[in-house]
């Protein structure tokens, strides 16, 4: 590049960088040096404590159960959310005769998959708070009750709240996917399907054999987002759980923790410190997923 | 190995289009019949159909004495070769000659043995282990028909799997695709809309338009008796000259006027083509073949009984062999929907020229060793034994066999 080119390049890149850097960039670098004080909203200058923080939040055994849900999350969200996604988008593609058109009535389910998407996070968790009532108006308690069954407590129940939670985030995060993995299925050239149903293929040996190899790139790519998500779990912890973290701690997340910690307690110091610690968890699944599934590109 | 049968078989498309209007086929086991048409003309659909791919709106086809309309393609024991190769990206090239196997639970052994039978004819070994994406277009072709080999079918469906391909490469591979049918003998069906593979590969030619059948025969038969106009102007490459032409009787017997030019037509046409005496003094449509021309000069010592016509060439196309001599002859170009639809399928304009005016643009395909350039004035010689008559209405061809009772 000769230097009037470079300079022109850098001209309009300074732009965009100086803003990335004082938003983004910035305020990262602020949260880990407000980490390492003890402020507490009050003081202009806070006081250096060093590492003070963190010893405390190693030894601190709400944060740490919240850190296992969130792990608990991190497991099995992407997992249930992509395998459903997975399974509809095929099902919507290419389950039709000959393998290569999609059930009786795809385009409605299409649409009817995304409602979840569209609505407000908090939206749906006061939702499902009405959902997972233990009474005769809750929708998943009225059959039971009605069968005779003792009523479930979804959300009072300590054993039962964290899968609530899990099944209100897959829920939701399915719609999406499978319109993502929709799109991913339908640039596999219409051809593939058809040889495949010619060689033998039925329905389950298309969709191992074929269509998941081919869409190996977008599930990896759906795989981390689901992960960085299941991190950062909040509003409908937040909204829909008792004592916003459960019945006695059992569906605390990272991300309430810090909420709490921060905006209850107004210790911003010690908040800072759990975002820390969240933001090298974050970066440190982000890297991993990325190299453990890393592979050739796929040319059609 | 077995025949195909179509039985009046259609394809109705929602709204009403008949994709496929009551197409009768018969395909004999072993042979290599080609399906041939334009744009449209319901050759892929049919193919697609035989395949299972499609479904059968009315009608039956039938693979060896089974009537297969509602099996599922991997019932049907075909296999089929597509237009773009339809090859697994994602496994290798040996992986994609044996998943058809593999699915079908052969024994390893003997799935290594026909991989490598195919790999060995098709000279593929040294690639079994690459994946699609590091092969050639020609090496891809070569995979989707070893795929189709390795699964000793019943049939083999090609759809245009040649299209794909650089021009030099076409002609060698259609020279495997004979060897190959001579060696396996088993029954092809071939989808083409080119007429030079159609020609070249097929034992008989199917040719179709817009759904219905035109005619079945073998290749030669195509080219000298074809049975109406499409036929006649879609297969030989320069197409047929087409003319609006009265047939007279004078007194040295038959001949055939057109744009200022008398061609003698000699008594043993009659005979051949019966029904041809019902024109005299009628219009019909003339066509002859730019292959039935030649050179005045060049052919003097062969030329009898051929008649001559003077003509002034426009264009010359020189191809090395042979030149096209194109020319005008006085007549307005001939309006007939057979004549413009195998012409060109792509335009809804005047196939004409803009510059040609009222006047038809004829070719003629002389010897190279003429010499002819464009602007000079010529004597062709034409063979009158070999032209071509049609009804102008119906365009049906006078004297053929199969329009004898219309």
């Amino acid at each position: 590049m000769n230097h009037g080119r470079l300079r022109f390049v850098t001209g309009f890149l300074a732009v965009p960088v100086a803003l990335y850097l004082i938003y983004v960039i910035a305020p990262y670098a602020q949260a880990f040096y407000i980490a390492l004080t003890d402020w507490r909203g009050v003081t202009a200058s806070p006081a250096f404590v060093g590492l003070e923080n963190f010893r405390r939040l190693f030894a601190d055994d709400v944060f740490w159960t919240a850190v296992g849900h969130n792990l608990l999350l991190l497991i099995l969200m992407p997992l249930l959310t992509v395998g459903i996604a997975l399974f509809f988008a095929f099902l919507l593609n290419a389950g039709g005769r000959g393998g290569a058109a999609g059930v009786w009535g795809s385009k409605f389910y299409r649409v009817v998959f995304f409602f979840p998407q569209v609505l407000a996070v908090a939206v749906v968790a006061v939702l499902f708070q009405q959902v997972f009532r233990p009474d005769r108006s809750g929708m998943l308690n009225a059959p039971l009750i009605a069968l005779g069954f003792e009523p479930v407590g979804f959300l009072s129940d300590t054993g039962v709240a964290l899968w609530s939670i899990l099944g209100v985030l897959v829920w939701q995060a399915v719609g999406f996917y499978v319109v993502l993995f929709s799109a991913g299925i339908a640039s596999i050239p219409r051809d593939l399907f058809e040889a495949a149903a010619i060689d033998g293929a039925g329905g389950a040996q298309l969709f191992f054999r074929i269509t998941l190899p081919l869409l190996w790139d977008t599930i990896q790519v759906g795989w981390v987002y689901l992960g960085i998500a299941a991190l950062d779990v909040f509003a409908v912890v937040w909204v829909m759980t008792a004592e916003h973290g459960g019945p006695d701690h059992s569906t605390t997340v990272m991300a309430a923790e810090i909420y709490r910690t921060a905006f209850q307690y107004f210790k911003f110091g010690y908040a800072s410190a759990m975002g820390v610690v969240l933001f090298f968890f974050t970066i440190g699944f982000a890297a991993l997923a990325l190299r453990l599934s890393r592979r050739e590109r796929i040319e059609f | 190995m077995a025949s195909i049968v179509l039985r009046n078989v259609d394809k109705i498309y929602a709204g009403g289009v008949k994709a496929v209007n009551s197409i009768n086929l018969e395909i004999k086991d072993g042979e290599f019949m080609v399906l041939v048409g334009p744009s449209g003309c319901g050759k892929s659909t049919a193919l697609r159909m035989i395949a299972g791919l499609e479904d059968i709106s009315g009608g039956e086809i039938i693979i060896g004495d089974r009537v297969v309309n509602h099996l599922p393609p991997k019932d049907r024991d075909i296999a089929m070769v597509f237009q773009n190769y339809a090859l697994y990206p994602h496994m290798t090239v040996e992986e994609n000659l044996a998943f058809g196997l593999k699915l079908r639970k052969m024994p390893k052994a003997e799935i290594s043995k026909r991989v490598n039978e195919a790999a060995k004819m098709l000279g593929l070994e040294q690639y079994l282990k690459r994946k699609p994406a590091a092969l050639s277009g020609g090496q891809r072709q070569r995979v989707a028909m070893g795929r189709a080999i390795v699964r000793e079918p019943q049939a083999f469906l090609m759809d245009e799997p040649l299209s794909n391909l650089d021009a030099k490469l076409r002609v060698s591979m259609r020279a495997s695709l004979n060897t190959l049918h001579e060696r396996l003998g088993v029954t092809t069906v071939y989808v083409t809309h080119d007429q030079v593979e159609a020609m070249t590969l097929g034992d008989r030619v199917c040719v179709l338009r817009d759904g219905l059948l035109q005619q079945v025969d073998t290749p030669q038969n195509l080219f000298d008796n074809p049975v109406n106009l499409f036929v006649a102007g879609f297969m030989g490459s320069p197409s047929m000259n087409f003319v609006n032409a009265e047939l007279v009787r004078g007194d040295g017997g038959a001949s055939v006027a057109f744009a200022g030019f008398n061609l003698p037509v000699p008594q043993e046409t009659f005979t051949e083509k019966p029904g041809l005496d019902q024109y005299i003094g009628k219009k019909l449509i003339l066509g002859i073949r730019p292959s039935d021309f030649d050179d005045a000069v060049i052919a003097n010592g062969h030329a009898g009984g051929w008649a001559r016509l003077p003509v002034r060439a426009e264009v010359t196309e020189e191809l090395g062999s042979e030149i096209n001599v194109l020319f005008l002859i006085d007549a307005p170009p001939v309006q007939h929907q057979d004549t413009v639809a195998a012409a060109d399928a792509g335009d809804d304009e005047e196939a004409a020229l803009p510059l040609v005016g009222d006047k038809s643009l004829w070719t003629a395909r002389v010897n190279s060793r003429s010499h002819v350039r464009p602007g000079q004035n010529i004597e062709l010689v034409v063979d009158t034994h070999n032209l071509h008559f049609f009804d102008p209405t119906s365009g049906l061809a006078v004297g053929h066999p199969a329009n004898a009772r219309v």
